[in-house]
């Protein structure tokens, strides 16, 4: 008897343990700032465990009932919260709100157990022996559960399953409880019939798991979160693992240091060395300041205009200790000009020429962004081609999305210039393609700067050749009215994640 | 007593945090409010004698798009001896817009269809605008995609025509109705403008409801949309419209591109054109009247001038030729929906559940039409303030009924209205908005009753009054961009016509 009861201390401390981890291992693997995040949520949670030991005074009859119920409560909160909280950051913008929320609800239960459980016991022991009991099992739960989280749950288990997990050991507890208990207390039917469908959730939680996480999967990222920021205009995050930085905005990834040489030495090189009297350049987009960096390798170029819509994104790659090394400080460079404003409608506004333009956008995700990959944007870009001047554009992948890609060719050359399409293999993205836009008839170059990791004069005109499963394929050029381009790429990723 | 002041101390805090949430203060009124002037004409009040006499050969009473056209069409041939009176401030009618800070937004009309190949004169009059050069449209006057989305089942789809929830049974009434309306437009009675196909019809004798129920079509959201469609462009419930023009909605578009022209003003872009173009024609506040024949002439009273003129263009609603020109009987068969038009400024945009807004957004069973955005057609890929056209025709109610209600209520209830109305697809709507006028108007477009069009009434008032030449759309039976102008160019030839004569 006094075993089984002890048991259960031993559970409800883990349990409590457990819930308390899971929510700063969520918060600091989605926001980022270990340190912050598992403070400021073992603090509230303590801090919540003392308004529960406080609140216990206000319970005085049927003591047994109210432990029971409290412990469904736990077990659905407790069970469901990682679930919750991945779906708050996924779909809310509340997610702070609700995780400090969890973590205060979670937290108060957990305060309550104890001190109701001892007064339950009170008559079957001894005070000195109760007390002592109680807080070793307490303190034992702890422990296993400290050990047992990283080393058994986080890696098989997963986040959303050891909630629930955990969960259904409180509505064991609860269950055991009204055995043990069964002379203290009256409508123990009730109770149990509450457990069950409280057990019976817990379990449809865990069939649903993996769909849990994968509808949450879009905002997940692999590694640890270095910073993380919703400005007005998208979600900035930076990660990192061991010498890998990445970037992803709104959850599409835009670069990983170890490789990004490979796409931006493709996105400039196959264009501007082959005008070695190019003295103006704009990019479009590219706030990251990468695709700069490669600009500055020509002497030539004397100014280069960066517009890019979100000044967070381009103050935090000026000024950001490792982006700035990363880009090697293009964009305090003095030949180089940040201008924060919406590509097309600056380009529609202003009338200077440029020698090269490069258009480097996030894909066409949405009809927002699709504007950006209209015959429209390159009629307007065309008319800011000085003389002899090319522009190349981020065109997605002419693997996974064959048809988008296409539709861009189409589209550029609708806007009434030559098309030379191109494309390169960048281990993080896949295969990735360009497309080289110009009145005047090109050919890749044959010289190339100093100091390029992959682009070389031996590859660069291989780039150009597509092997069969990515030539062409029929599209429709993306226009304003009609952007085929955001239903073909819609369509082409879903396929491809299928 | 203790109990009640700590619920008080407990609860007054909590409130007030509510309140001041969910009771955000927004600023607005009413704006161009026309009715005062309206009632005063009919019932013939006194005006000032006018102060002076001006012959002038050719007089257009009406600077709505009817009246523009005729004055588009007159300077265009070469004919300059004329004025364009209108009784307002601001010329353009029911393609009156408005400019803040955010965007301009329209008044009411917002888009025209993108006029097909033998459209000629809506052709003529955009490739003079610029939106039609070697056989293409402007492409930054093509509604922008996504053009239209319905708000059903608690989420947004693509496009007014219900597809979430539709059933087999109802896809397949959807293609049957579109077979039916092909094999209308296959007997090219169904035209844009309709005077050129019109041919009686017992269509007309009917209702568009009751035609839907004779054909069979008992689909709901069928019957919702094509209901729909009447209370959008006629103001009117489909079971008070009439068939034929219940078909020509859907039989008399055969657009070669996707469209439609659009602008943030909506027509206020075509009124701007036209009125920049014809602004030595153009008398805006000279209200007319009193329109007397004596002899040959035509004298056109308003309080500025007696005009003494050979011809008259009457291109304002047929209805007030009874209150203002001698000896006409009243237009008793024209019909008119009010409309009740809001433009609201918003601050924030309302969180869309991962759907994009679009340019026209339509609630399903809303009593209301939904609202248009402004800042659709612009260039930007992000914004975070706007304005939205909020459009009401209150065709539930008789339009004798909707005037009176559109009349008795104050501004509040209607934001109050438009706000519950938003809500249904955008909880947070109030947190957003700022700012809301609403325009009331009386007379707003024909309603196109059944029996009306191929009526003996109509076709009395198609003919000119001695060297009275009517103008109004009205006269084709249903308030659109195209009949106006055609009835506009019409009238202009038939008076230049007289005045060569004379």
């Amino acid at each position: 008897m006094s075993i089984a009861l002890f048991l259960s201390v031993f559970l409800i401390a883990a349990c409590g343990l457990i819930y308390e981890l899971i929510a700063g291992t969520l918060a600091s693997y989605l926001l980022g700032d270990t340190v912050f995040q598992f403070s400021t949520i073992i603090g509230c949670y303590l801090f919540a465990m003392g308004i529960g030991s406080y609140l216990s005074r206000f319970l005085h009859r049927g003591l047994v009932a109210r432990f029971v119920s409290i412990e469904l409560m736990v077990g659905v909160v407790g069970g469901f919260s990682s679930s919750i909280l991945f779906l708050a950051f996924a779909y809310t913008e509340a997610f702070r709100f609700i995780l400090y929320a969890v973590v205060i609800l979670v937290g108060t239960l957990v305060g309550l157990e104890i001190p109701l459980l001892m007064r339950i016991l009170k008559e079957r022991f001894q005070f000195r022996e109760l007390v002592s009991h109680v807080l070793t099992f307490d303190y034992l739960g702890a422990l296993g559960a400290s050990l047992l989280f990283p080393i058994l749950l986080v890696p098989k288990l997963g986040l959303v399953r050891s909630a629930l997990v955990f969960g259904i050991f409180n509505v064991v507890v609860a269950l055991w409880s009204t055995y043990l208990f069964r002379e203290q207390i009256g409508r123990s039917h009730i109770l149990r019939a509450g457990s069950v469908v409280v057990l019976a959730l817990l379990g449809t939680g865990m069939v649903f798991a993996d769909r849990i996480s994968s509808a949450a999967d879009n905002s997940l990222y692999a590694d640890e979160v270095i910073f993380s920021r919703n400005t007005p205009y998208q979600r900035i995050v930076l990660t990192k693992w061991k010498d890998d930085l990445r970037l992803f905005l709104n959850s599409h990834l835009q670069f990983s240091s170890r490789d990004e040489y490979r796409y931006h030495e493709a996105l400039v090189h196959p264009g501007l060395a082959t005008l070695p009297g190019a003295h103006r350049v704009l990019v479009l987009g590219g706030g990251d300041g990468l695709a700069v960096r490669e600009i500055l390798k020509y002497p030539s170029v004397e100014s280069v205009t960066l517009v890019d819509l979100d000044p967070e994104m381009t103050h935090l790659f000026s000024t950001h200790l490792v982006m700035s090394a990363l880009n090697q400080h293009s964009l305090t460079n003095p030949r180089v000009h940040v201008i924060n404003a919406d590509a097309l409608r600056w380009l529609d506004a202003n009338t200077e020429q440029y020698d090269f333009i490069v258009a480097d956008f996030p894909d066409p995700t949405s009809y927002a962004l699709g504007k950006l990959f209209t015959t429209t944007f390159y009629r307007l870009a065309a008319k800011h081609l000085a003389s002899g001047g090319l522009i190349v554009v981020q065109s997605t992948s002419p693997l996974f999305a064959r048809q988008s890609y296409w539709c861009i060719v189409e589209s550029v050359k609708q806007a009434g210039l030559r098309v030379y399409p191109y494309h390169v293999y960048v281990p993080s993205f896949g295969e990735w393609g360009y497309v080289i836009g110009s009145f005047a008839p090109y050919e890749p170059p044959r010289q190339l700067p100093s100091g390029l990791r992959f682009l070389s004069t031996t590859n660069v005109a291989e780039l150009f050749i597509f092997p069969v499963d990515m030539q062409p394929v029929p599209a429709e050029p993306n226009r304003l009215n009609d952007q085929v381009l955001v239903r073909y790429y819609e369509q082409e990723w879903k396929d491809v994640a299928h | 007593m203790a109990d009640f002041s700590r619920r008080e101390f407990f609860g007054a805090p909590a409130l007030i945090g509510l309140w001041s949430k969910t009771d955000r203060k927004i600023t607005g009124s009413f704006v161009n409010d026309s009715f005062p002037l309206g009632h005063r004409l009919r019932d013939r009040s006194a005006f000032r004698a006018p102060a002076q006499q001006l012959r002038v050969p050719i007089v257009i009473v009406g600077g709505g798009m009817a009246g523009l056209n005729a004055a588009w069409h007159l300077d265009k041939r070469g004919f300059r001896d004329f004025v364009l009176l209108e009784m307002e401030r601001q010329a353009g009618g029911n393609s009156r817009s408005g400019e803040n800070e955010v965007s301009k937004f329209p008044w009411a009309a917002h888009y025209v269809p993108v006029p097909a190949k033998g459209e000629s004169l809506a052709r003529e009059l955009f490739g003079e605008l610029g939106l039609f050069r070697y056989g293409k449209w402007d492409e930054r006057t093509l509604c922008f995609d996504p053009q239209e989305r319905l708000f059903i089942n608690g989420h947004w789809q693509e496009g007014i025509e219900p597809e979430d929830g539709a059933t087999p049974r109802d896809r397949a009434q959807y293609r049957r109705f579109m077979d039916k309306i092909n094999e209308f437009r296959a007997t090219g009675q169904f035209t844009v403008p309709m005077e050129r196909g019109a041919r009686p019809s017992p269509l007309d004798r009917m209702s568009m409801s009751d035609w839907l129920a004779q054909q069979g079509f008992d689909s709901t959201p069928l019957r919702w949309y094509i209901n729909y469609a009447c209370r959008d462009d006629y103001g009117a419930m489909s079971k008070d419209t009439s068939a034929w023009v219940g078909v020509q909605y859907f039989a008399s578009r055969e657009p070669e591109e996707k469209g439609p022209l659009t602008w943030p003003e909506g027509n206020g872009w075509i009124a701007a054109r036209l009125i920049d173009k014809l602004r030595r024609y153009l008398r805006t506040g000279e209200v007319v009247y009193r329109v007397v024949q004596s002899g040959n002439r035509v004298r056109v009273l308003t309080e500025a001038t007696e005009y003494i003129a050979d011809a008259v263009i009457w291109a304002a609603p047929t209805f007030l030729a009874s209150y203002i020109i001698e000896g006409v009987p009243p237009a008793d068969g024209f019909q008119y929906s009010p409309w009740l038009t809001a433009n609201l400024t918003l601050d924030r945009i309302p969180g869309q559940k991962n759907a994009e807004p679009a340019w026209d957004n339509v609630i399903y069973d809303s009593p209301a039409l939904g609202y248009v955005n402004a800042t659709h057609m612009s260039l930007a890929t992000h914004v975070d303030r706007t304005v939205w056209t909020f459009y009401w025709s209150l065709a539930e109610h008789t339009p004798g009924e909707a005037r009176r209600l559109l009349l008795a209520q104050d501004w509040n209830y209607w934001k109050e209205a438009i706000l519950n109305d938003l809500a249904r697809a955008h909880p947070d709507i109030r947190q957003c908005v700022a700012h809301m006028d609403i325009m009331r108007i009386g007379h707003a477009m024909a309603r196109p009753s059944p029996g009306f069009l191929f009526s003996e009434e109509r076709a009395r008032w198609l003919k000119p009054l001695g060297k009275i030449f009517f103008a109004n759309s009205d006269l084709s039976g249903f308030s659109i961009f195209e009949e106006a102008q055609y009835r506009g160019v019409e009238a202009a030839k038939e008076a230049v016509h007289a005045v060569s004569r004379a």
